[in-house]
């Protein structure tokens, strides 16, 4: 890589408490703009709940509450005046359950412009047919637009899911686990779908799968425990680990 | 061990299967009793005619001697034909189950035609068929009373040359007006219930912290559950009654107290159905919605509240069966009165107050009670359907078709 690109998160010093029991210890971490970082670790390492610190998805967990600073662009986003919804419509999220709503294909897509005001049909149209090329799933479901969204398979129905994120013209995307739930030639399809997006996104994905991990990702955070234990590179983390945990997890020694 | 396992397996399983079969019989003992009693007085104009009567008393012309109507229609075996008067009677029951001389044909020249009404009105009247004769009292010979049937009284008209008066009716007892006033009801306790119930079901599960006062107001709205509805009736007398008449032209019970007195009923119970339904909308709905900016309110109202649709339908089917089946408390809050004209500001009766009505008066009714439970029950059954098929349409519209 040349130039590093411009930071979009600055995470210090975060530490996270589900009530008494803390969850992250001392994250300190920048996410840079337009590439592709993975999350990897065990389960219950805390790289789901950081993903989630990101758009503030956490704050509908009482008892949650963070210390140190998380910033996005510079503006610290634990501020009391900060707008989590606008947030939230720049730092979009897809989950690891394939969540449609209950409606037609086209009603899933322009529920969030919807939300935000936007009336003019012919721009929803047009917000649809973007982000459904975008998604690379226009050419499948271009004649049941009226159709349900459950009706779809899985696969169709994540990248659905990514689709009606990208319609709300995020700079960010979250992705825990996208794949988790997915068949391997589905997984595939997303997996190319995300390299795809990384020249217009910025992409942060949770991920179980350390092959999906090397194979997409351009840096790579290892977390254990609450803590970051190496965080660079994707190449270099996966060739060269500079800490014995990092190697011991991606060779496989446990986890 | 393994016989008295085997012992306990078939008393248990004998046990499931009695209790299924015994609700099973008992339900159908009800049906059974009420069709056998019922059905015999169960027929359109039951459901079309008034309850009140239209009683007359009226004086026709004399026929001359020389009358004689030949009938103009061929009269059915069991109608008694006077050819003098022009009048053909039969006996039939009348809505109420009570024996009556029904008038079966009047020929168009009969002295019939024109009766002098000797009551307030002085009008023309004439007698037509469907009509009952009460009583026909002539000047030249004793009274001719319909409890000794339409034979004798055809005999006696016969022989008579001169009637003084007739007494003659409309017949009421149809129940009409309750089924308007239960459709009254229905329409506006559902539009105080639904609104204020749904949405104390959104705060309790959408917004509410789960803390003591929650808990507190939960536990509360069970209880009220099971409050008799006749303490809810009081409530409805001491406070909707007076704000009704304060506030319109009321001057007791009306159908809108009624419907006010309802909803508290319903409250608890609309309540629980749609915070139940509301729990089974998956969370990551509501995830998803807000990680796309939407803010709380727009995600409980666009997304969640749809998501509990069939839920908040179920709901509207039990509130509607306990405002059809209810009594006691209406028999307060509104009153007892059976009205054939009904205003929602004035007293009426619902069909199961009707039946309250029916099974109170001397002697009790069994027979027209146990139709109107007929009627009852054909609407509950329809409006099952009704929303089922609503619940359905609902559901194909959203989910994957199977």
């Amino acid at each position: 890589m040349t130039a590093q690109n411009p930071i979009v998160f600055q995470i210090e010093n975060l530490n996270l408490f589900y009530g008494e029991k803390q969850a992250l210890k001392e994250i300190s971490i920048a996410i840079y703009e337009k590439e592709v970082t993975a999350l990897i670790g065990p389960s219950g390492c805390g790289k789901s709940t950081f993903l989630r610190v990101l758009n503030r998805m956490n704050d509908l967990i009482d008892s949650c509450h963070i210390t140190g600073n998380v910033t996005y662009h510079d503006q610290d986003i634990y501020q009391p005046k900060t707008d989590v919804n606008g947030l939230r419509k720049s730092v979009g999220m897809v989950f690891q359950k394939p969540n449609p709503f209950p409606m037609s294909i086209q009603d899933n897509l322009i529920y969030g412009p919807k939300c935000q005001g936007i009336r003019d049909r012919f721009l929803l149209k047009q917000i649809v047919e973007q982000s459904l090329k975008q998604a690379a799933l226009w050419d499948e479901v271009k004649d049941r637009l009226k159709e349900s969204a459950l009706a779809l398979s899985g696969g169709q129905q994540q990248r659905l899911c990514i689709a009606r994120t990208i319609a709300m013209k995020p700079e960010v995307i979250l992705m825990d686990e996208p794949t988790s739930a997915l068949d391997p030639v589905a997984t595939a399809k997303i997996e190319d779908l995300i390299s795809s997006l990384k020249q217009d996104y910025t992409i942060i994905i949770v991920t179980h799968n350390m092959q999906q991990a090397a194979r997409i990702s351009d840096k790579t955070a290892f977390f254990l425990m609450g803590e970051l234990i190496e965080y660079g590179d994707a190449n270099q983390l996966f060739s060269t680990p500079e800490n014995k945990k990092t190697e011991e997890y991606i060779t496989g020694r446990f986890g | 061990m393994s016989n008295k396992r085997k012992a306990q397996d078939f008393l248990l399983q004998f046990g499931t299967y009695f209790a299924a079969f015994f609700s099973f019989a008992t339900l159908s003992l009800i049906i059974f009793f009420i069709f056998t009693n019922g059905v015999k007085l169960l027929n359109l104009d039951l459901i079309t005619h008034d309850y009140q009567a239209k009683t007359h008393i009226a004086e026709p012309l004399a026929p001359n001697d020389t009358d004689y109507f030949e009938p103009e229609e061929t009269l059915k075996a069991e109608v008694y034909y006077s050819p003098r008067w022009g009048l053909g009677l039969i006996d039939s029951i009348d809505l109420m189950g009570k024996t009556q001389v029904e008038i079966a044909y009047v020929h168009p020249s009969s002295p019939f035609q024109q009766l002098h009404d000797k009551g307030l009105s002085h009008e023309l009247l004439s007698l037509k068929p469907d009509m009952m004769i009460i009583r026909i009292a002539y000047s030249d010979q004793p009274s001719s009373l319909a409890r000794y049937g339409a034979e004798q009284m055809i005999d006696e008209l016969a022989l008579s040359n001169q009637i003084r008066e007739l007494e003659f009716t409309i017949p009421g007892g149809g129940i009409r007006g309750s089924i308007i006033t239960t459709f009254y009801l229905i329409v506006f306790s559902l539009l105080f219930a639904l609104p204020i119930g749904i949405g104390a079901a959104i705060y309790l599960n959408e917004y509410a912290k789960n803390n003591r006062f929650t808990r507190l107001l939960r536990s509360f709205i069970e209880l009220l559950t099971g409050v008799p509805s006749i303490i809810y009736g009081l409530m409805g007398l001491a406070f909707f009654v007076p704000f009704i008449i304060n506030v319109s032209s009321a001057t007791s019970g009306s159908i809108l107290s009624g419907s006010m007195t309802m909803a508290v009923i319903l409250l608890p119970v609309v309540i629980r159905t749609t915070e139940e339904s509301l729990k089974v909308v998956p969370d990551e709905y509501r995830q998803g919605s807000l990680a796309l900016g939407a803010s709380k309110t727009q995600t409980t109202f666009r997304i969640v509240l749809p998501g509990a649709f069939p839920g908040v339908l179920s709901a509207t089917l039990l509130a509607i069966g306990r405002i059809i089946g209810e009594s006691a408390a209406l028999v307060f809050a509104i009153g007892t009165a059976i009205k054939d004209d009904i205003r929602v500001t004035e007293q009426s009766t619902s069909l199961a107050v009707h039946i309250w009505a029916m099974m109170t008066d001397e002697p009790a009714n069994i027979e027209l009670s146990s139709t109107i439970a007929i009627i009852i029950l054909l609407i509950v059954l329809l409006l099952n359907l009704l929303i089922k098929l609503l619940t359905r349409r609902f559901l194909r519209k959203v989910s994957a078709p199977r």
